[in-house]
This record gives C-alpha cells, sequence and structure tokens, in this order.
C-alpha cells in the first residue's frame, strides 16, 4: 500500500524527513502509522487523511496523503 | 493592597501636567489590570460620540499584578483607547520592557490625554515626568526612532513609539516596542500620532509590591524552568507559529487571494520549515521562555522579524510566495508601523476588488514591488488610492461600492487575522464575537473542531469551546497580563496562574474567579459597543458575506463547494449568546450585568441605548 507521509513543524525533526511516500509493510491504522514514522506515541498529535480529521483507530487506504502535526492553538 | 502598586499616572499633553492618582482595593479586585482596567477607566472616561482621533481620546497603558515580575512570559502590556478604525473600544497587547518599568517606576497603568503642540517623547521617572522633543524623529520610521531613544538609555528601559503610519494616523497603524513588538491593531497607533506623541520612555527604580515575595520569586523561577524544558521537550520554537501555515495549507485553511482560496501549492516556500532555515536569528519578549520572533534577512538586507499571521496576510493572502519578499512588506509595516495583518488584508482586498471591477488600479496578485510601494503610500497617507487604502478595509469597501464590502473580510471594521474560516464554522464564530472585531487573539478553536467535534457542525459544543477560550485568552491573560503562549503552545499548566497572582496579592483565587472577572470585562466592552452604536444588532457578529457565498467555494479538495450557512450560523450564534446571557443582539442582559457588578455601568448605558 502506497501513501504520502507529511509532517508539520517539530514532528519534522523527530521523523526525520518533511514529506515522503511511503509504501507500507501492510494495512495500519492512522495511530500506528504516525508511530511506524517514529513519532513519539505519548506526544498529542492531529492526524488528516485527504484533509480531513481521523482518529487514531482509522484505516489509512491506498493513495492517501496523510499529514501528522503537532497541535497548534492559533498563537 | 499589595500586588498593584495602587496608582495611576494621568498625564495632559495639552497643558503638560500630570499626577499620581490612588485606586481602590475594591476598583483593583474587580477589574484586575489590563484589558480590564482599560475598558473601566475608558468607559467611565470618554463620551460616546467623540472622534478617536482628537484630544478628547485617552490612551491607557495598562499592566496586571504579574506584569513585570519574573515568571513565564510576564514582559506584556496592553494599549488601549477608542479605536478610530472600529469607532469604540479597541486593545492589543505587547511585549515590552514599561511592563516591568512603569510597575517600577510605582504606576500599574498611564492614561494620556489632550494632544501636544509638538511632537513629544513622554518621559516617566518614578515621579519625575518630563515633555521632551521629539521633533527630531518625527517623520522616522520606528527602527530609526527606536535607536535615537536607546542611545539615550539603557537597553532595559521602557519604550512605545510609533512610525510614520502613527503619525499620518492611518486607522490600522500600532505601537510598537523594541525590534519586532507591536499593539493596538485598532488604529491605537494613530491615537498617539493624533497627541502628537511619538514615544513613551519608561524608567523605574522601585520593588513591585508583592505579599509573598519570597515565594513568587521561587514559583515564579520555577515556572520559567518549566515554561523552557517544555518548549525545548515539544520542539516549538523551531518553527515558532509559523509551523501552523503548512497544516492550514493541508486542511483548507489559508488565506491565499484576499481568502478566496483556502490552499496553495506554492505555500511550502513560506512555512515554517523554510522559515527556520532561513532564520538569522531568534527575539523573544522580557521574561519569555519560548521565543517567537525568528528573523530573516528580506529582499533589501534588512532584518526582518517573521511570525505566522504577518506572513500568512502578507504572503498567500497577496499570493506572495516569495519569503525573502514577505520579509521585506512585513519590515516595511514594523517600520512604519503598520499592522501586519490589516495591511495584508487591505492589499489583498485592493487586488481583488480591482480584478472584480470594483475599483481601477495597477496592483496584482503576487506584486511584491508594488505592494511595497503602496504600503509607503499607505503610511504616508500619500495620494487618493494612499488615503483610502490607509482607512482600512471596510471604509474602501464603502466607497467602492458594487457590493465590494462583502469580500472586505473585516468583522466590526477590524481585519481578520490568517485564517480562512469559509469552512470552518467555530473558527469564524470565533472571528464575529471576538469584542473588539476580528481578531484570533480571543478565541481559536480550529484543531478542536476537526478533532474533538466535527467540521461540519454548528452546535453548542463550538460556542461553549469559544467561550472557554475567551475567558482565558481574551480574559486571565489580557487581565494578568501575561503572554498565553506558554499555555496554548506547549502546555505549561493554566492552574499556576492563580498561583503567580495569589503570590503576590495575598488573595485566594482560582480560575472559576479569574472566569468571573473575565465576563466582567467582555461585557464592559460590549457595553462600550453599544453606547456607540445604540443600533447594534446581531448581524454586527458576522463574518463577511463572501464566506457564505456558494460561488467562492474551493472547486476542488476535501472542503470543494462548502461555504458557511446562515441560518446555520445565526444558530450558533445564538448558543453563544445563550449561553453567554447575552440578549438577541448580542448584549450582555440587565440580569447578567446586575450578577458581574456592573449595574451603574448598565445605567450609564441606558442613557443611549436599551437593555433587555
Amino acid at each position: 500500500m502506497k501513501v504520502t507521509v507529511k509532517l508539520i513543524g517539530p514532528l519534522i525533526y523527530e521523523g526525520g524527513f518533511s514529506e515522503k511516500a511511503l509504501t507500507l509493510p501492510g494495512p495500519m491504522t492512522a495511530g500506528e502509522l504516525s508511530a511506524y514514522v517514529k513519532i513519539d506515541k505519548k506526544r498529542p498529535t492531529i492526524i488528516t487523511r485527504n484533509g480531513r480529521a481521523v482518529a487514531n483507530g482509522d484505516k489509512i487506504k491506498d493513495g492517501d496523503r496523510v499529514v501528522i502535526s503537532h497541535i497548534y492553538s492559533g498563537g | 493592597m499589595k500586588g498593584w502598586t495602587g496608582y495611576i499616572l494621568r498625564v495632559n499633553l495639552t497643558d503638560k501636567t500630570w499626577k499620581k492618582e490612588s485606586f481602590t482595593e475594591e476598583f483593583a479586585q474587580k477589574w484586575v489590570g489590563g484589558r480590564g482596567f482599560a475598558a473601566k477607566i475608558l468607559f467611565d472616561e470618554l463620551k460616546p460620540g467623540i472622534d478617536p482621533l482628537g484630544p478628547e481620546n485617552k490612551l491607557v497603558v495598562a499592566l496586571g499584578p504579574i506584569s513585570g515580575i519574573p515568571a513565564p512570559n510576564t514582559g506584556k502590556a496592553v494599549v488601549a483607547a477608542k479605536s478610530p478604525l472600529t469607532g469604540f473600544y479597541g486593545d492589543g497587547n505587547l511585549g515590552t520592557h514599561v511592563a516591568s518599568q512603569l510597575r517600577k517606576a510605582g504606576y500599574d497603568a498611564l492614561i494620556v490625554e489632550g494632544a501636544a503642540a509638538k511632537p513629544t517623547l513622554l518621559y516617566i521617572e518614578d515621579e519625575k515626568v518630563e515633555f521632551q522633543s521629539a521633533e527630531e524623529v518625527w517623520g522616522k520610521g520606528t527602527f530609526v526612532t527606536n535607536e535615537w531613544i536607546y542611545a539615550r538609555h539603557p537597553k532595559s528601559t521602557g519604550v512605545l513609539n510609533i512610525g510614520q503610519a502613527g503619525e499620518n494616523k492611518v486607522l490600522y497603524s500600532v505601537i510598537r516596542s523594541m525590534e519586532g513588538r507591536a499593539a493596538g491593531r485598532p488604529g491605537i497607533g494613530a491615537v498617539m500620532g493624533s497627541k502628537l506623541l511619538k514615544a513613551i520612555v519608561v524608567k523605574g527604580t522601585k520593588t513591585i509590591p508583592q505579599e509573598r515575595a519570597e515565594e513568587m520569586k521561587t514559583i515564579g523561577i520555577e515556572g520559567l524552568k518549566k515554561a523552557r524544558e517544555l518548549d525545548q521537550k515539544s520542539g516549538w520554537s523551531k518553527q515558532s507559529t509559523d509551523a501552523v501555515l503548512a497544516w492550514c495549507n493541508e486542511v483548507n485553511g489559508l488565506p491565499v487571494q484576499n481568502m478566496r482560496k483556502t490552499t496553495h501549492p506554492e505555500a511550502f516556500k513560506v512555512d515554517g520549515e523554510r522559515l527556520n532555515d532561513a532564520r538569522i536569528a531568534t527575539y523573544g519578549c522580557p521574561n519569555c521562555t519560548m521565543h517567537c520572533g525568528i528573523t530573516i534577512e528580506d529582499k533589501e538586507g534588512h532584518e526582518s522579524e517573521l511570525d505566522y499571521e504577518n506572513i500568512g496576510m502578507l504572503g498567500p493572502n497577496v499570493n506572495v510566495f516569495d519569503l525573502k519578499q514577505v520579509g521585506s512588506l512585513n519590515y516595511l509595516c514594523d517600520d512604519y508601523g503598520l499592522d501586519t495583518i490589516s495591511a495584508g488584508s487591505v492589499l489583498g482586498f485592493y487586488a481583488d476588488a480591482i480584478e472584480r471591477g470594483a475599483t481601477t488600479g495597477d496592483f496584482k496578485f503576487g506584486d511584491a514591488e508594488k505592494g511595497k510601494a503602496l504600503l509607503g503610500q499607505i503610511a504616508r497617507r500619500e495620494g487618493k488610492v494612499g488615503n483610502l487604502l490607509a482607512d482600512g478595509t471596510l471604509r474602501m469597501g464603502k466607497a467602492w461600492g458594487k457590493d465590494s464590502v462583502n469580500y472586505a473580510m473585516q468583522v466590526k471594521g477590524l481585519e481578520m487575522a490568517a485564517y480562512n474560516c469559509k469552512s470552518i464554522p467555530g473558527q469564524a464564530l470565533a472571528f464575529g464575537v471576538a469584542p473588539i472585531g476580528g481578531h484570533h487573539r480571543e478565541a481559536w478553536i480550529i484543531t478542536f473542531e476537526l478533532k474533538h467535534s466535527t467540521r461540519e457542525s454548528y452546535g453548542p459544543e463550538k460556542a461553549a469551546k469559544v467561550i472557554e477560550l475567551q475567558r482565558i485568552r481574551g480574559g486571565l491573560f489580557e487581565l494578568l497580563v501575561a503572554c498565553r503562549f506558554p499555555w496554548v503552545e506547549v502546555g505549561y499548566e493554566l492552574e499556576n496562574y492563580p498561583r503567580f497572582f495569589n503570590a503576590v496579592t495575598g488573595l485566594n483565587w482560582t480560575l472559576e474567579d479569574f472566569w468571573k472577572t473575565a465576563d466582567r470585562a467582555y461585557a464592559m466592552i460590549k457595553l462600550h459597543y453599544l453606547r456607540e452604536f445604540p443600533n447594534a444588532t446581531r448581524k454586527d457578529d458576522y463574518p463577511p458575506a463572501v464566506w457564505f457565498d456558494k460561488a467562492n467555494a474551493d472547486t476542488e479538495g476535501a472542503q470543494k463547494g462548502v461555504v458557511l450557512d446562515y441560518g446555520k450560523y445565526d444558530s450558533m450564534l445564538q448558543h453563544y449568546y445563550d449561553q453567554r446571557g447575552y440578549d438577541q443582539r448580542g448584549i450582555p442582559t440587565k440580569e447578567l450585568l446586575a450578577k458581574l457588578g456592573i449595574q451603574k455601568e448598565a445605567a450609564e448605558v441606558e442613557k443611549y441605548a436599551k437593555l433587555s
């Protein structure tokens, strides 16, 4: 399954990349994908799939664009 | 009375007099400080209908019980006056040494009345007040003025000053302090300019009174360490506020092309990653634990301090995706003393109106060079265009007609900050009900909307969240006065703030006590509004019509075809009013005003308008 993952803000430095196409070893949920790209599970994040927020347990599908971000609060 | 100095300094520029006035403990506890003091003082002392740019208007600089005390991000001051942009109470907060110096001089607030006969620098040092000439720097920008002042005073001196925009009474000119710090979006800089007051310089030599000074010192230093640790752990300062730009672009919330679009393929060129890469220095306010000011070298080689709001509005909102050019536009705004949010909104609106035939001109989206020239014309009020653009988007739209006011991106005359909310109803509400006009400071609920509600909802949970955040962001932090960033961005616990307050005052307040005080300050600002606009309606709490216009919906992506719904927005607005205890017009009821202990102020308003 191929997906594009984009990290936002400090997660770029934690995950070691800003955006990349990944071939996943198998089906994954949003939370599993976050752990797969080495984002600390304890860190509060907001994950969107194709522009819409998803829960950690939601499944990722082939071709998805997944964005994982620190939770911002509008300065 | 500990925690407050107990004094206000009142200065009259017309007759060059000043006096030190005491205030009661009852006043202190009822209004706390900052926004609370400013809203109350201006309500009591200004008559409705006065010219905001006349000598009858007053400038208030107000501090709170923890202003200037060593603790997380307490180097903040509130500036306020009747706004020439919106026509009622306006305020803002900025990082400045004035926060500690004015309190060390023995004052919790400064009231400036009248108008000087010549350009003046107001110098305050404890019980010494001098009216010095500022003619040498009149007509100069804020950077030169700052250098001129600091060549004569130590770096720890508190300084507030204005640039050419304030001098020429641009309606969205700001007050500046140090490099990169600014406040008073609703034209508080113009109020200073109208008084020929170029700068305020403050030095204090006293000790700020504290009930339990040793305890405050201990918990304040612990707090500074903790807030710094939290920032370092989260990595927030790597990109500072601009990290949110890439996220807004992903979730269709970026202001692009006068907020016509919500995303742009070139947005990455001005995002937080690029900003961090271009960083040449980092700046923060006094007592700051998480410096948010990232400077870059702009196109002309100036050091320009950027954050999300100014990048969003001077970049994508005018289709400029060259970070150095955004830096140049920002530098000019800072030097002239223009509010960057409103300036970006004005430029975007001008280009949009030309494209749609509402007016004529040669400015196009993406033309940074012409944008720079326009900023100069605005700051100098040069020519017909410069003069009109200096008045802000609402007046521009009214002058041009042809329904252009529908896409003037403002609420109550104040341009909205850098979030495009045509498909984000809760944040649209937050802009609509922000008490001084379209400001993001009061409440920002976009991640809540996406993560803990549903984006499409117009339900009571969003109104409740707006109120919760207004009480914290526009209430607690604006009253104390301190920067909200340690709490809002890196999770420094809110409960620490009553601890600080209690240590300096000897009181025993909880957060609940602050919520009531915050509600009182908000109600006070609504009374200002009603007294100035007796025919106020709930429509005044609506965002611009273009956000409800199907023709303006995204044509692709996750939010394709989505815009705000009038009926549903109105219903969400009613949730907000019901939860707040406001009437159908969005005005606090007499019952609520009595509960908040401001019946006297209510009676004053009833001379001009009806209360329910």
